[in-house]
């Protein structure tokens, strides 16, 4: 089996220092770092890896970039690739995830991609789901445990709230895990001094087959929205049906009613005409769209 | 701002912090300690005195300069190594 | 995976990429032999702090012709000045020079920034040949028949073996002290570094500090600004920042009960620091620890197989007068790493090969300094130098330059009093006079 990690590197959150005064980022005392998601699934494909098993570490960015995949390489990663367009500063996820499942199809596609879920401080986490939209194989996001059997990867996923789902998903897919579902083992001396001395291997565009034009994806607009109102909410009164007792119970406990979420079952078209329909009727779609 | 508290000092280094941590205090040992020069001394004001007389070390914002382990009297109170590597303080004053 | 041993060997290990290991690597890189430089810090200089001026950038050009042109220096110091303080007085010594050997090439010396500065420098060694590897902590030495032949990492199958190893791991020194070159320090030979850079507009700096260009100064003080507690504080131009602090002897920190950070906020506050410091914004806290003791605490500098150079070996010259460490880490490394040259030619490791290193530190004046300013740094944190004198020179600077209507003393009879005043008593001031003349005049 072949694993494929996506990995990128980072500012540190703690260390992106804005002058007060001209609001610029200060660069020299930024510090970098491999995305903990990431790590996370860097460990987890280690730990898939049977004997025969290749675990590919790919990262999308500069020279610099290098420094996650060498910290791959020294915990044992088999082989490295960056991909990257020069005279490039930074990557949109659409950018990023493009560039990687292209790079994925000509190196050979890999059974499994496993990715960190989203980057630190905010970041979207929709490279995972569109690397997987890019390759036409299913995406799963938010994963803390996985397990393979035989061609099947069995997963629990976390929701909000501490709750937790359980599926399983047929390879090829994209897993995206969280950045506490595994711990990054720490580089042996031997691990260490090779990633040091290896040469990485990178593609540009060209090698990928892909044209700078391929890139150019129209830039996000943003339009106002209508700012947000209040939504009407109801107000308890007691239903006059009831006996007074339980009209007086109903009245001291303020209507508080234990809220309650609605579960779906079916087909997936029916489950996702089911997810329109309830949005739709809360008002975050317009129906005639 | 020129003139800072303690802990604005403390904000602007930056550590990486391990699992586990490198200095290990027993507080047993230092219960019996009348000196404590450990608390007055670290330059990060990690070292805790608690109210059953022992001491808490706080390993994560370590400068790792080692005024603890030169002042401690207390014969094996204090076990002090430097963090694994890639690991603590970070400077990069500029 | 491999995770057995590595069979890996190599002629010099260095252990720590300060300013010692990184010049023991870069001579040794450059004169062929298969060096290793292990740093635990994620980049040379991640841990390193101290004042910091380089002086004796000769010495460095030496090694790496006009290295400032390509090192990330601050200013090269072109004035200094000593300050006696008393918590409302301030008398110094104000040097300041256009002479040649200060503002010309070489130049006499530069504010750095470590963190910068120590990774630009093992760069250099790098580029030379030799093996950095970063983020690996040394806890050990290999050890065979009483030879030293290699080192441990805290690493999985973290031994690797060489014939030569160089500690060059700092103030703690835990190699030099594992292997019994060191003994354990006592904590009057120690002193606790605290320090601030604070950002401030190049255009202020120039002004406040009446410098032209790229010319910086260093100020050092004794006195009240460190209250009781015996010490110093310090005060250097960097480009756009200053880097100051306050350095207490660690028993005398313990003594007084004094929080060395509060001793710092005391400094910045005093009447003749405040308005140097004010509308600049603290960028980075930071601490460490400074072999003070000289000569006294200097370990035995080589055994089979190993050598220790830099701040290991107690080679930070800290007397009053100066305070330079970064020189003599870059000499010692310099003349282990030739010392590791010679006895890779020769493929003999023994004590007695190693004793080059010795003789290089004689020759190139490194042992010479510390042996005849042997007796400063005691003098220096004495009771009365630390805090009668500098009340003394205080309040006999006041009387002198007051003018009041009362009676001109002349200065015998104003020191005099002066002293009465302060509570000095005249055999101690003869017998301090015989101290300092030991210490510093012949």
């Amino acid at each position: 089996m072949r694993i494929a990690v996506c990995l990128s590197r980072l500012p540190d959150p703690k260390t992106v220092e804005v002058d007060p005064i001209t609001g610029e980022i200060d660069a020299s005392r930024t510090l970098y770092v491999l995305n903990p998601a990431d790590a996370a699934a860097l460990e987890i494909a280690l730990e898939l890896r049977a004997p025969g098993d290749r675990v590919t570490a790919l990262t999308v960015g500069s020279e610099a970039a290098d420094s996650v995949l060498r910290d791959a390489l020294a915990v044992g990663a088999d082989d490295v690739l960056r991909v990257w367009e020069e005279d490039r500063a930074t990557t949109r996820p659409l950018v990023t995830s493009l560039l990687l499942a292209t790079a994925l199809r000509t190196e050979g596609l890999p059974d499994l991609v496993v990715c960190g879920a989203r980057t630190l401080a905010g970041g979207s986490g929709k490279v995972p789901a569109l690397i997987a939209e890019n390759l036409g194989w299913p995406a799963v996001t938010d994963v803390l445990e996985l397990s393979l059997h035989a061609a099947r990867v069995h997963f629990q996923r976390r929701l909000g709230r501490g709750g937790r789902s359980e599926g399983e998903v047929t390879l090829p897919a994209v897993l995206a895990v969280q950045a506490d579902a595994a711990r990054l083992r720490y580089a042996t001396l031997p691990g260490i001094m090779r990633a040091e001395r290896a040469a990485i291997p990178v593609r540009h565009l060209p090698d990928l087959g892909l044209s700078p034009l391929d890139l150019n994806f129209p830039s996000p607009t943003f339009r106002t929205p209508m700012p947000p109102y209040a939504r009407p909410r109801e107000v308890f009164i007691p239903d006059s049906h009831l006996p007074p007792h339980e009209r007086a119970a109903q009245i001291t406990s303020a209507g508080i009613a234990k809220r309650s979420g609605k579960v779906v079952e079916g087909a997936p078209e029916e489950l996702a005409d089911a997810i329109v329909a309830f949005l739709a009727e809360q008002g975050f779609l317009d129906r005639s769209a | 701002m020129v003139m800072t508290t303690h802990e604005e000092k403390m904000r602007t280094a930056y550590f990486r912090v391990d699992d586990t941590p490198h200095i290990v205090v027993d507080p047993e040992k230092c219960r019996e300690c009348s000196v404590r020069a450990c608390i007055t001394v670290c330059p990060a004001d990690l070292f805790v005195p608690l109210d059953d007389g022992s001491v808490l070390f706080n390993y994560e914002q370590c400068f790792e300069c080692g005024s603890c382990y030169f002042v401690c009297t207390e014969e094996g109170a204090l076990q002090w190594n430097y963090p694994r590597g890639g690991y603590g303080v970070t400077f990069r004053e500029s | 995976m491999t995770t057995s041993k590595t069979s890996e060997h190599f002629d010099v290990i260095v252990v720590g990429a300060g300013p010692a290991g990184s010049a023991a690597a870069l001579v040794t890189a450059r004169a062929g032999l298969k060096v290793l430089l292990i740093e635990r810090g994620e980049y040379p200089g991640a841990k390193n702090v101290s004042g910091a001026v380089l002086y004796g950038s000769a010495i460095l050009h030496q090694l790496i012709p006009n290295w400032w042109e390509q090192a990330p220096v601050e200013r090269h110091v072109t004035r200094r000045e000593l300050a006696l303080l008393s918590p409302t007085t301030s008398v110094s010594l104000d040097f300041q020079s256009v002479a040649p050997s200060y503002v010309d090439p070489p130049f006499n010396g530069f504010t750095v920034l470590r963190p910068k500065f120590d990774r630009w420098f093992a760069a250099q060694a790098e580029a030379a040949g030799a093996f950095v590897l970063n983020a690996t902590v040394v806890d050990d030495v290999l050890r065979e028949k009483g030879q030293i032949v290699g080192v441990r990492t805290r690493r999985e199958a973290g031994d690797i073996r060489g014939d030569v190893v160089i500690a060059c791991d700092g103030v703690n020194s835990w190699l030099a002290r594992k292997v019994g070159l060191q003994r354990q320090l006592r904590t009057h030979e120690l002193a606790l570094g605290v320090k601030e850079v604070i950002g401030l507009d190049e255009s202020v700096i120039r002004e406040r500090f009446h410098l032209d260009g790229s010319a910086g100064v260093a100020r050092e003080y004794i006195g009240a600004v460190t209250g009781s507690v015996h010490g110093g504080a310090f005060l250097y131009t960097n480009r756009n920042s200053l880097s100051l602090g306050v350095i207490s002897q660690l028993s005398s920190l313990v003594e007084q009960k004094q929080r060395a950070y509060e001793l710092l906020e005391a400094f910045k506050a005093h009447p003749s620091v405040a308005p140097l410091v004010r509308g600049g914004t603290l960028r980075e806290y930071s601490a460490h620890l400074i072999p003070e003791a000289g000569y006294s605490m200097i370990p035995k500098l080589f055994t089979h197989g190993m050598m220790v150079a830099g701040d290991a070996a107690g080679l930070c010259l800290s007397t009053g007068i100066y305070i330079e460490g970064i020189n003599y880490a870059i000499q010692s490394g310099r003349a282990a790493g030739d010392a590791a040259i010679a006895a890779c030619e020769r493929r003999e490791f023994s004590r007695d090969t190693l004793s080059k290193y010795l003789d290089l530190l004689r020759k190139r004046h490194v042992a010479g300094d510390f042996h005849a300013y042997r007796h400063a740094p005691a003098f220096v944190n004495s009771e009365r130098l630390q805090n009668l004198y500098p009340e003394l020179a205080a309040r006999g600077s006041e009387a002198l330059f007051r003018v009041d209507g009362n009676r001109k003393r002349k200065l015998l009879p104003l020191g005099w009093r002066t002293m009465r005043e302060v509570g000095g008593r005249p055999h101690q001031v003869l017998k301090d006079i015989y101290h300092a003349g030991r210490a510093y005049l012949w």
